[in-house]
């Protein structure tokens, strides 16, 4: 699909040092829409939608808040810690407001994986489906996420 | 149709051309000369003219905590500028309040000098200064926290108020191209004055921490600069309630050992969160100035201990353990050092409890 001059803008901003100095595609060299395309397709294909999936984020985070900056179990079989360092992150496709630099971690004991996201993680995949560019340092690999969280579509 | 779709294509690749051509001039071409920045009405230093604020003073010995390293994604390093300097950066907006905005308060990172410009700081900002420091010691405290100690070198000495923080220079490596920096408390009390105590908790992916936990050894040099900060004791006699967790407990140790150092002798009670007992550091520690201190006590509390742990303290998570142990605000000040949400839920038991939102001093990881 052809991108568009606003994409192109938005995809501008997510290289190395313009907003994060990793930038938030790099070494992806495809089109933002290519990469949007792409995750998007293998989020459907699991028979979920990006909402669903940040929702479940979210709630894992909420959970995690729990714990005040230290593990809390979450059952059956999950561990999360919520915590924080100075500084916060604007969205690279421009929403208004600013996202503080909130590291969840999921251990997933049963399958034993570890997955770490931001807030700005929740946000890019709720509202525009975006996982980072692949191969880049904070990319989440969306068939990674779902299987780390466990994501199933039903009330959680 | 086809004329259309050429016509749409031309004018974006004009204007492609056009922005390309402003940006490389811009950087190679203008040439804004020698600029003045004076600052607080009274010093002036002369710059090279079209870069950031905040990389110009720097170069001057002149340092503005940010925790990003000019990035603009910390929002501290904010002064006002007095004089004229023309409208707020789109990068900026995010991080200035309507009164801030009225103050022509700025984000110095953002803001490119171009021509003589007039700027106020905090006078206690003329104090830091840059340290060439080398590593002395690197402690794993935990699975996750490392105690770091830099000695300043050249007989170098660092002067601060404890509860003070320093800015570590993470030199170029596979994870970054160019030096950044970060915010770490000083755990060293100020009477250590040639050498620094940090210490750090790794952060996943982390541009600092993943270069200390993995890259830096003894003997290494590393820049810092410092100090910053406004958390410390204040000067009363109110008994006092610390609340840390993690790598929090560093200004906390700070100030208590400036306090045994200088006989300050308030009630003072430590309430230190963990989830297990491999999450607790540095108790030991903290039992020997149980000794030496007639009026301190730590109360370390874990939230989740295993079996094999077979702890008899506290447990619950540190908000619980503080309702549980402290009968009424009066006559009490609190210092906290944590995360957000650890804060946050402090403050709140602590205003529960009576103590007023305006003794209570904090020192969040955000």
């Amino acid at each position: 699909m052809k991108q568009t001059v606003q994409m192109k803008l938005i995809q501008e901003k997510m290289k190395p040092g313009v907003i994060t100095r990793d930038g938030f595609l790099d070494p992806d060299r495809r089109n933002l829409i290519d990469i949007l395309i792409e995750d998007d397709e293998t989020v459907k294909r699991m028979g979920l939608s990006h909402q669903q999936v940040a929702q479940r984020m979210l709630e894992f985070r909420d959970a995690g808040m729990r714990g005040l900056g230290e593990f809390i179990s979450i059952e059956p079989h999950f561990e999360v810690r919520v915590d924080s360092v100075r500084g916060k992150l604007p969205c690279p496709f421009g929403d208004p407001g600013i996202f503080p630099k909130t590291n969840v971690t999921v251990r997933n004991l049963e399958r034993n994986e570890e997955i770490t996201y931001t807030d700005l993680h929740i946000h890019l995949i709720g509202s525009h489906g975006f996982y980072e560019g692949k191969g880049s340092v904070f990319r989440l690999d969306p068939k990674s996420l779902v299987d780390t969280l466990e994501i199933t579509g039903e009330e959680e | 149709m086809g004329a259309f779709l050429i016509g749409v294509g031309a004018i974006c690749g004009i204007s492609t051309f056009l922005a390309v051509i402003i940006v490389v001039a811009d950087s190679t071409i203008a040439n804004y000369g020698d600029v003045k920045v004076t600052i607080n009405d009274d010093k002036e230093v002369i710059v090279p003219g079209g870069r950031p604020l905040l990389a110009s003073l720097m170069e001057q010995k002149i340092f503005i905590p940010s925790a990003c390293g000019g990035k603009g994604s910390c929002g501290l390093c904010k002064l006002k500028v007095k004089s004229d300097i023309g409208d707020y950066l789109p990068t900026e907006l995010p991080w200035m309040s309507e009164d801030e905005k009225k103050q022509n308060i700025r984000l110095s990172c953002q803001l490119k000098v171009k021509k003589d410009i007039s700027i106020q700081i905090p006078e206690e900002l003329f104090n830091v200064k840059e340290y060439l420091t080398e590593v002395v010691s690197l402690v794993d405290l935990t699975y996750d926290i490392k105690q770091v100690i830099l000695r300043l070198i050249e007989s170098a000495e660092i002067t601060f108020r404890a509860g003070a923080y320093i800015q570590f220079e993470v030199p170029e490596y596979e994870l970054t191209p160019e030096p950044v920096y970060r915010a770490y408390s000083m755990a060293s009390q100020p009477s250590r004055k040639n050498e620094v105590e940090l210490e750090i908790r790794l952060v996943p992916n982390g541009l600092c921490t993943t270069y200390v936990f993995e890259h830096l050894k003894a003997g290494d040099r590393v820049t810092i600069n410092g100090p910053y900060g406004e958390f410390h004791l204040s000067d009363t006699d109110k008994d006092i309630v610390f609340i840390a967790g993690s790598s929090g407990m560093a200004p906390i140790k700070s100030i208590l050992y400036d306090m045994l150092e200088k006989n300050i002798d308030r009630r003072a009670r430590y309430f230190f969160g963990a989830r297990a007992v491999r999450d607790l550091f540095l108790v030991d520690e903290m039992k020997e100035l149980e000794k030496k201190f007639r009026n301190f006590k730590f109360i370390p509390a874990l939230s989740e201990p295993l079996p094999e742990d077979n702890w008899m303290g506290e447990t619950g998570l540190i908000t619980e353990v503080l309702d549980r142990n402290l009968d009424s605000g009066d006559n009490i000040e609190a210092y906290l050092c944590g995360s957000p949400g650890m804060i946050d839920a402090s403050i709140a038991v602590l205003t529960n409890k009576g103590v007023p939102e305006e003794l209570i001093y904090y020192d969040k990881f955000a």
